[in-house]
């Protein structure tokens, strides 16, 4: 095997070591931790700082160098202990830490995908990250930086055939079948100009201005003083607008912070999914994506939950989806498992890419011709009247009294009928069977659309909901959990509710495949 | 696409009997509301007490509202307890509950990650015991049944553990075969 670390020898295990380039990892591994974690720690010292330190150009130039020394010593120290070890038992050992030692154990079985991941900084040398990711949990995931790209396609190759060989016979049949039939290679690829408009359409701006959040009253502070004031005098003295400059400067100021958001957004966005590519082969996904670090994720598509496409408002005026495969996550929600880049996303699609990658997939799934099973009428009836008739009557009751146009209440019913009138159009079911397998397709939304794709087999359990006037009028309503999220059917006919309720528990009973 | 027609002998859950929750269940149930209301009630007196103007304004609704508020609560927990029930099949666990929105959930015992089981010191008392089932992709637990007596939890637990047990040695076997 050609590996690019320092052989160890030891009597029992053959332990190595990482490349020394790997030492740059770990110096941006815990950068990132730091600005991450520890910033938000060192707050209450950040204000001691702010307000008692007379010498602040000083002390912070001293608390600088101290920082970046100490994270220095800390990598170098991180790295020599740094060991990995492939054993016999097909296994995957890791010795890390400098105060606290710890030794990480990660069996290929539970392995759920190896992932590679090419840093800009690893470019120059052709070395790469290898990611073990097991299933669902961020603390079981094992890393080894700077390895060469060989090395570690090697290692994936060596742990999926492992993992082919203790599957269960039917899989393995499965398996064998889909070796005889090998299928032909399929690729998709995102121009950088469409990745951009996910910037547009996903809501990472919020999340950019999330991550601000805790200095947010610091930064109003600072924009107050630093920019208000400042546009409030440009239009007095440039436009000669006395009366208005406050609430035109305030009004500027939002503009350019929803520019920069948006800015933000694209930015994240085209360093996340750069350069996007997507191949799909023997059931298998492998996408290459990112400016800064060229990710390189696998998954089989057994081991997807759930598939949602779905196209929020935004999207619906673009005309684009996205695609998200959701993988399980271990006592967390679907956000969590896509934090931790265990969602295979295909960000911008068109109807035809959609379409296209279905055919991939599911043949038999096209969002236009399946015939979706509506919810009852009760539905759009009760939220008529608890989202459109009681919030627009307690309007036109708060218009009456502040002595205001109660015509403003008979528009906002209007708006808010429509809203639910689009919301109950878009609910609806499909169930499937093909070639054996059971699929059921879920449809929601209101002036976008969400579809949720899956297996039933896959369900972790079920439930029936019913009040008293449902039960009376004979309706349901069914929640169906998943390893990734969860289906919602509101409203159903009670024997159609309590079929798809029986129908997926004996699909998840007696189906032998695994559903991980 | 398939129909309700096409399967004929499909199991039904509305067939499930499902057993009630144990005697002292109820009891559980008021006492816990009775240690939300104790001290509840001690800080209402305490800022009737300290604040006379408050207490000149709605002593009088208070003492209609609270003993109101606590029968009440007192009723509720009849009926939600009456609602309950649990039943145990063959391969999977049921749980009803609720008195506006009824719900029955479902689990497999197959999708069951691990189980817990509580106890609080009134319920150790009273010889009960709660029982947490989790699956894969919940927040929390998908099962949450209280007021189930302390040896049926520790049934309903061995029989999970010896189901998932047997589960894995027919795969283990269906793998060497």
């Amino acid at each position: 095997m050609n590996l690019d670390a320092e052989q160890i020898t030891s009597p029992s295990l053959n332990w190595q070591k990482v490349s020394p380039w790997a030492l740059v990892y770990f110096v941006m591994y815990f950068s990132v931790r730091f600005i991450k974690d520890g910033l938000f720690n060192l707050l209450p010292v950040l204000v001691v700082f702010v307000t008692q330190v007379e010498n602040k150009l000083f002390w912070g130039q001293v608390a600088l160098v101290v920082a970046l020394v100490s994270l220095f010593i800390y990598c170098f120290l991180y790295y020599r202990s740094f060991r990995f070890c492939i054993t016999d038992e097909h296994e995957i050992l890791l010795n890390k830490g400098v105060f606290k030692k710890e030794r990480l154990t990660l069996k290929f079985s539970r392995v759920q995908n190896v992932n590679i991941a090419e840093p800009f900084y690893f470019t120059p040398m052709g070395l790469v990250n290898c990611i073990f990711d097991a299933a669902g949990s961020v603390a079981q995931e094992a890393v080894l930086p700077g390895v060469t790209k060989d090395y570690a396609q090697q290692m994936r190759k060596h742990v999926f055939a492992y993992k082919a060989q203790q599957q269960p016979s039917a899989e393995v049949a499965d398996t064998a079948q889909s070796h005889i039939e090998e299928q032909s290679e399929n690729s998709l690829f995102i121009p950088n100009k469409e990745i951009a408009k996910f910037g547009l359409m996903s809501n990472m701006a919020i999340l950019a201005l999330a991550a601000i959040a805790p200095f947010m009253n610091v930064a109003i502070d600072f924009l107050e003083q630093q920019f208000i004031t400042k546009i409030e005098g440009f239009y007095q003295q440039e436009l000669g607008m006395v009366a208005n400059a406050a609430v035109f400067a305030v009004i500027t100021l939002i503009i350019a912070l929803v520019f920069i958001a948006v800015f933000l957004s694209v930015t994240m966005s085209l360093i996340r999914f750069y350069n996007y590519q997507l191949y799909f082969k023997n059931k298998k996904f492998k996408r290459i994506a990112g400016l800064l670090e060229r990710h390189q994720l696998s998954m089989s598509l057994d081991k997807v939950q759930s598939i949602v496409i779905k196209q929020n408002l935004v999207a619906r005026l673009l005309q684009r989806f996205t695609v998200e495969c959701l993988q399980a996550s271990s006592g967390g929600t679907a956000s969590m498992a896509k934090k931790n880049k265990q969602t295979l996303v295909l960000p911008v699609l068109t109807q035809e890419q959609v379409d296209g990658v279905c055919q991939w997939i599911y043949p038999w799934f096209n969002s236009k011709k399946l015939a979706f099973k509506k919810v009852e009428w009760a539905l759009l009836y009760k939220n008529m009247v608890f989202y459109a008739l009681l919030p627009s009557v307690a309007s036109g009751f708060l218009m009456h009294f502040m002595q205001l146009n109660v015509l403003i209440s008979l528009a906002l019913f209007l708006l808010l009928a429509t809203l639910v009138f689009l919301s109950y159009i878009r609910y609806g079911y499909y169930l499937h069977q093909q070639d054996g397998r059971f699929y059921m397709v879920v449809r929601k939304g209101m002036i976008g659309v969400h579809y949720r794709v899956f297996e039933l087999y896959k369900a972790q359990s079920a439930r029936g909901v019913s009040t008293y006037f449902m039960r009376r009028s004979g309706l349901k309503s069914v929640y169906i959990q998943l390893a990734a999220g969860g289906a919602f059917v509101p409203y159903l006919k009670q024997h159609d509710a309590d079929f798809i309720i029986d129908f997926t528990l004996m699909q998840a009973e007696s189906d032998p495949r695994s559903w991980m | 696409m398939f129909t309700n027609q096409q399967i004929t002998d499909l199991p039904q859950h509305k067939s499930i009997v499902f057993e009630p929750l144990a005697d002292k269940a109820l009891l559980h149930a008021q006492l816990n509301w009775l240690l939300f209301f104790i001290p509840f009630s001690l800080v209402l007196t305490a800022v009737c007490y300290f604040n006379p103007d408050f207490a000149a304004m709605a002593q009088g609704y208070l003492l209609v509202a609270v003993p109101l508020l606590i029968l009440l609560c007192m009723l509720y927990s009849v009926f939600s307890i009456k609602l309950q029930g649990s039943a145990l099949r063959t391969h999977d666990i049921a749980f009803k509950k609720g008195i506006i929105w009824q719900q029955v959930t479902i689990l497999p015992l197959a999708r069951v990650q691990h189980i817990e089981i509580h106890r609080g010191p009134i319920e150790r008392k009273l010889g009960l015991a709660s029982l947490r089932l989790y699956s894969a992709g919940g927040m929390s637990a998908d099962l949450q049944m209280s007021g189930l007596t302390h040896e049926k939890c520790k049934n309903i637990r061995q029989f999970v553990q010896s189901y998932r047990h047997d589960e894995t040695s027919s795969e283990v076997l269906a793998s060497e075969s």
